[in-house]
């Protein structure tokens, strides 16, 4: 018997960048099929294809053996391919019988709403997945975990046969997820094909039958879950080298710039972090996706502003509750975030480098052109921003270059500390190692720099020193030269050495 | 001067004239003039000095009103509430002086700190309760003009102001520059170096791209928006004060419609309803078109309602002007500006 879905050599690039490079992926029915990877590593890309959101530039995608041609959403759907996010994608304003009715009725616009029909069916298909939901209650009415069941329930009423499940448990509590993975093994008892897509291992173990790695876009290889443990996978997520390509650090950490005693901020989900940034180092971030890193980059910059504990810099405790402050203080912040926070794209470059020191640069609040453009060609040759001129639009750069224009706008600041989210995000590999060497330089010139960053190698060639945070705080910091990936994913997923859980 | 790595291949400069010429303010000058040449062959003493001062002196109430529509359309705003405000000003004045037996020129500043502290009440619910500018303004503009019709009961006009308050809108310099010019180039002026040589003005145009973005840049984007809606409210007050010295009453509907006018004119103008984009000057040569072509019309014995569907038309032709012109002109350039951006597109 074939199988329900076999992908065949699919690779996929954006641009330069080769997200996926000859991935072949097989689900059977009735069968549980973990994906793992870490950011980045190709997951999303690897769903959209199969769901027909992007359209792969070579391989095969069969579905009961029998090579589809170009999925489309709509035609995915009709194979009977359905996903289902950690953020629910319902109407919260509809109840929940409209939003089962929307997605499964052939619309037609003389047909009248049968009603009854339309909440006996979602009745139906909400006791399918064992949910105890009333079809007339609004959804914003619903928890979370709840409209995952009312997402599910839908994806079933169309007769879903391959359900992709992303990181549906991100947001769940204990409880609510051992009901899911209770699901999880109904479905799979159903004849459904279930792709599961989670950080926690843990879950892994409990309902995968076949675990896939992905790394760097291709797949390191698929295991029984039988044969293999926590630290094997760990091995397989990163399992490769550091490059020497990281230039090396050769500051010496002076005093403590930026103390944190126990900082949270509840409206951010982060609490109880603590730790300290000195002169002179790079303090690498390290951690999966919404373990808090950047919320917590936001909170030291002022956009959610801490509603406990203590920030100190330089000895003196600070309060910060307006970006504003926080570049007072000396606090600049490159946002994650590069064409909605990081640039003003439709300003011209030297607009974008002034923008956060308008009231030092130009006193008495008068531009004063002459002098922004000496500073903007200033930043343009030390940075070698390739711009034909300071005048150009933002947008108009290389993404590289539009990071080179952000970086020079904190710079301009000469800020004690310089937070950087993903610096290198979307980054092509040149401009990557340019931007590298200029975070070592700012080091090496007494700043003290906070890198997050998702990327291991980065994290693990730049950083004197890494912090791990997982669902919110800090958990664990490691030495950088003496840290590995290994230690480092560990640390992210909660795991320590001897393979427990960590605090 | 350049810079040695510059990547010529990627971004042409074009040449200063060709800039010019192409420009959506030359459209504009090319409509005024038009306009100038039509209302020469059909009405009667329209290019006499006089008649540009008649022109002029039309223009004022409306276009203080204009010159700071501007600024805040630039953020991303707009404020609907300014005719009322205009308005309910002109009665407080008005009241302040008869009623309460205020000397006119104490009057007068009262007004411009009330109008001041109205426009405060649009800048307090737009940046403390994040609300919509568009709804707060529609609601102020409700309330300050239900306020100005309840303050005299719909019927109450204030006349009989002293000479020397009239002579602010009637008057003339010198026996031929009205009174009231001193007072409006003063005010673009001022607009103009705020908008174009200040670093509010930067803010501005940084919060109508991208208002997360100039937060993310340390401006104080709530100050900013709420001070712009500030001077909108204090301008309204002293447009309602030429107002009045100019017809010699106060009276509950004046201004009424206002609002719209002066969206016109700095549409008209080039500024972009979305924010960003925009200019001063383009706001006065939109105003210019407007006042010629009311103006003209009056002098052609046609009648007003005329009037609107000209300027109706008018705003729709220019605006699809404006963007078959950009069309024209930067075709190529944003085909590039395009390749470049999809290239950078993270991925996974």
């Amino acid at each position: 018997m074939p199988p329900l879905l076999q992908l065949s050599g699919v690779t996929k690039s954006f641009g330069a960048v080769r997200a996926l490079k000859g991935v072949s992926f097989s689900l059977a029915a009735g069968e549980v099929h973990a994906l793992l990877g870490e950011n980045g590593a190709g997951k999303s890309t690897l769903i959209k294809v199969i769901t027909g959101a992007h359209q792969p530039d070579s391989g095969t995608i069969a579905v009961d053996g029998e090579t589809t041609g170009k999925l489309t959403p709509s035609t995915a759907r009709t194979r009977g391919i359905a996903a289902i996010y950690q953020q629910p994608a319902l109407f919260p304003d509809l109840t929940v019988a409209e939003n089962i009715g929307l997605g499964l009725e052939k619309p037609s616009p003389f047909r009248p709403v049968r009603w009854a029909e339309r909440r006996a069916h979602a009745r139906e298909l909400l006791q399918r997945v064992g949910a105890n939901i009333d079809p007339e209650t609004e959804v914003r009415n619903l928890s979370m975990p709840e409209q995952q069941l009312v997402e599910i329930a839908r994806s079933l009423g169309a007769g879903a046969r391959i359900l992709i499940m992303d990181e549906p448990t991100a947001s769940l509590t204990q409880k609510e997820v051992q009901l899911l993975l209770k699901l999880v093994r109904d479905l799979r008892e159903q004849g459904v094909g279930i792709i599961y897509i989670s950080h926690r291992l843990e879950e892994i173990f409990e309902v995968a039958d076949r675990v896939t790695v992905l790394r760097d876009g291709e797949s390191v290889g698929t295991k029984s879950a039988k044969e293999i443990d926590e630290p094997g996978l760990i091995r397989m997520m990163v399992g490769r080298e550091v490059s020497s390509i990281y230039p090396p650090s050769e500051s010496q950490p002076g005093k403590p710039v930026l103390r944190l005693e126990n900082v949270g901020c509840s409206s951010s989900g982060v609490r109880g972090v603590s730790f300290e940034v000195r002169a002179g180092e790079v303090f690498g971030l390290s951690g999966l996706v919404g373990a808090g890193r950047t919320e917590l980059a936001r909170i030291l910059f002022g956009i959610t502003p801490a509603d406990s504990g203590k920030i100190l810099l330089k000895g003196d405790s600070i309060e910060i509750h307006s970006p504003r402050q926080a570049v007072e203080s000396g606090i600049a912040y490159v946002p994650e975030d590069r064409r909605r926070h990081g640039v003003v794209l439709e300003m011209p470059i030297a607009s974008n480098i002034t923008m956060a020191i308008h009231p030092s640069f130009f006193p008495g609040s008068w531009l004063r052109f002459g002098k922004e453009r000496e500073l903007a060609e200033k930043y343009i040759s030390d940075l070698q921003i390739k711009t034909p001129s300071s005048e150009a639009p933002g947008g108009s750069l290389s993404g590289g270059n539009q990071q080179k224009v952000a970086l020079s706008r904190w710079l301009a600041t000469h800020p004690k500390v310089l937070i950087l989210d993903e610096p290198t995000q979307g980054v092509d590999v040149g401009a990557k190692s340019e931007i590298h060497k200029i975070i070592r330089k700012l080091a090496a010139e007494g700043l003290a720099v906070i890198m997050i960053s998702s990327d291991l190698p980065e994290v693990l060639g730049m950083s004197d020193r890494i912090g791990v945070m997982r669902g919110g705080t800090l958990t664990r910091i490691l030495d950088g030269p003496t840290a590995d990936a290994h230690s480092v994913m560990s640390a992210a997923l909660g795991q320590d050495e001897a393979g427990g859980i960590a605090a | 001067m350049t810079n040695p790595i510059a990547n010529s291949a990627t971004f042409k400069t074009t040449p200063k004239w060709k800039k010019a010429f192409f420009s959506f303010e030359a459209l504009l000058v090319v409509v005024l003039v038009v306009e100038i040449i039509i209302f020469n062959s059909t009405g009667t003493n329209f290019t006499t000095r006089d008649n540009l001062f008649e022109i002029l002196r039309f223009s004022v109430v409306l276009g203080l009103l204009a010159l700071v529509m501007t600024p805040v359309i630039l953020t991303g705003g707009i404020d609907l509430s300014v005719g009322s405000l205009l308005g309910l000003s002109a009665i407080v004045f008005g009241k302040l002086w008869r009623d309460a037996g205020m000397d006119p020129w104490l009057a007068a500043i009262c007004t411009l700190v009330f109008g001041a502290v109205a426009g405060g009440l649009n800048a307090v619910l737009i940046t403390r309760l994040r609300l919509p500018p568009l709804i707060v303004t529609l609601g102020s503009f409700s309330l300050f003009r239900g306020l100005a019709e309840a303050l005299t009961r719909g019927v109450d006009n204030v006349t009989g102001f002293p000479e020397s308050f009239l002579f602010l809108g009637q008057g003339y310099l010198f026996g031929v520059i009205p009174a009231q010019l001193p007072i409006f180039i003063l005010v673009a002026v001022g607009v103009w170096l705020l908008v174009h040589q200040t670093t509010f003005g930067r803010s501005f145009r940084a919060i109508g791209f991208s208002p997360e973005g100039a937060r993310y840049a340390g401006i104080p984007v709530e100050r900013r928006v709420a001070f712009v809606y500030i001077l909108s409210g204090f301008m309204a007050a002293l447009a309602a004060l030429v107002y009045v010295a100019h017809y010699g009453q106060a009276k509950a509907d004046a201004g009424s419609g206002y609002e719209l006018l002066a969206i016109t004119a700095v549409v008209l103008g080039g500024t972009s309803i979305f924010g960003g984009i925009g200019s001063v000057h383009g706001t006065l040569l939109g105003l210019a078109v407007l006042a010629v072509l009311r103006r003209g019309l009056t002098l052609s014995d046609q009648p007003a309602e005329l009037g609107s569907i000209l300027t109706g038309g008018l705003l729709l032709a220019v605006l699809a002007g404006e963007v078959l012109l950009k069309k024209f002109s930067s075709r190529r350039a944003r085909v590039k500006t395009n390749a470049q951006v999809s290239q950078i597109t993270p991925t996974t």
